[in-house]
């Protein structure tokens, strides 16, 4: 990211962040394979709670949404849907090479290719699945980003909201879901 | 063993399929007339292939063709049976089997969604299964092209920096 830009945040908002990066809850949305790299990296070898992170069982309730994989136009809309009821300052990570380019599944006809089109990512962990270690480092380095401010990918989101939007509508036709269990 | 073969010669005087074969151990392929597999699918059953393994589609667009797969599993003898017939690709109707398998309403969904092939009898055939809003021919047909479709939904990056200028925010990029 952009490390030598000014630091222009109120000093309540650096107490505030300095607060939100010790104790970040996270909503993993497990599409891909991705989320079999999650268990080791919560259980005792990696044990990701030393890093004052921790599961959280709504997006409401959680700072980060974790992508873990290749997102079909169908999920998609629903992790759409899960990023806009999440409190802001909200974080996305973006798991793996189907998060950053499309990955294997580059000319799939179900899988877009590039996340960051459509929600704000503020850190990409890369690899075919990245191991446990690389997802360590990345929440290290996401921890550090909000401590000095420089994850402002909401931020980005509230100010290019149309952007987003008219990415989203173009390769999705529609962000609002109709399916025989939303009747 | 002989259960297998009693099996097959049952299914031969039963059926009259047009070719078996054993692709596997404890595993049965029959081609059938695409009007007999009705009456294939009610005999099985009877016989204790209770359960509808899967239901799918093959496209042999040489030969402008689609061939139903239906693969069922008996939990009393442990032996697998595929049947197989073949339908016109250019008029893909068939009727449903719900009434012998209810299961069947959502394989036969899906290969009407990926396939294009219509059941006719299975009333919820309209709905939306995996793909939503889909607007191209089915993409699971051989003339499809996923690459295409991709490139014109779905952008590519293009450069590895591009991420970095994007979310930064920042002008000073
Ligand atoms: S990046 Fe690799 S491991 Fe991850 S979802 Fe894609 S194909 Fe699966």
């Amino acid at each position: 990211m952009v490390l030598d830009e000014k630091d222009n945040r109120s000093p309540w908002e650096k107490i505030g962040d300095y607060f939100s990066a010790n104790s970040v809850w996270m909503k993993w949305y497990c599409t891909g394979c991705g989320a079999i790299e999650m268990p080791p990296t919560m259980t005792s070898r990696f044990d990701m709670e030393r890093l004052g992170m921790g599961p959280m069982a709504t997006p409401r309730q959680a700072d980060v949404l974790l992508i873990t994989g290749y997102l079909s136009t169908k999920t998609l809309r629903r992790v759409i849907y899960s990023y806009e009821q999440m409190n802001s300052p909200r974080y996305v990570v973006g798991f793996g090479s189907c998060t950053v380019n499309g990955g294997i599944y580059y000319d799939s006809y179900a899988t877009i290719n590039r996340l960051d089109m459509y929600l704000p990512v503020d850190l990409y962990i890369a690899g075919c699945m990245p191991r446990p270690e690389a997802i360590m480092n990345g929440f290290a380095k996401l921890i550090d980003m909000i401590k000095k401010g420089e994850a402002r990918g909401w931020r980005h989101y509230q100010e290019n909201y149309e952007w987003y939007k008219k990415n989203q509508l173009d390769s999705l036709g529609e962000v609002i879901i109709k399916d025989e269990f939303h009747e | 063993m002989n259960s297998m073969n009693s099996m097959i010669s049952d299914i031969k005087a039963a059926l009259s399929p047009l070719e078996t074969s054993e692709p596997a151990f404890r595993q049965i392929a029959a081609v059938v007339k695409p009007d007999g597999i009705h009456g294939a699918l009610a005999y099985l059953k009877n016989k204790g292939f209770t359960q509808l393994c899967i239901l799918t589609c093959i496209d042999w667009i040489e030969d402008s063709q689609f061939e139903l797969v239906y693969i069922l599993f008996s939990w009393t003898d442990g032996i697998h049976i595929q049947l197989r017939a073949r339908i016109d690709r250019e008029k893909p109707f068939f009727t449903t089997v719900t009434d012998i398998f209810p299961g069947a309403r959502y394989y036969e969904r899906e290969v009407h969604e990926f396939f294009g092939v219509e059941f006719c009898g299975n009333e919820d055939l309209y709905k939306p299964l995996f793909l939503e809003l889909w607007d191209d021919i089915p993409p699971l047909r051989k003339d499809f092209d996923p690459q295409a479709y991709s490139d014109s939904k779905f952008p590519m990056r293009e450069n590895a920096n591009e991420f970095l200028s994007m979310t930064g925010g920042g002008d000073d990029e």
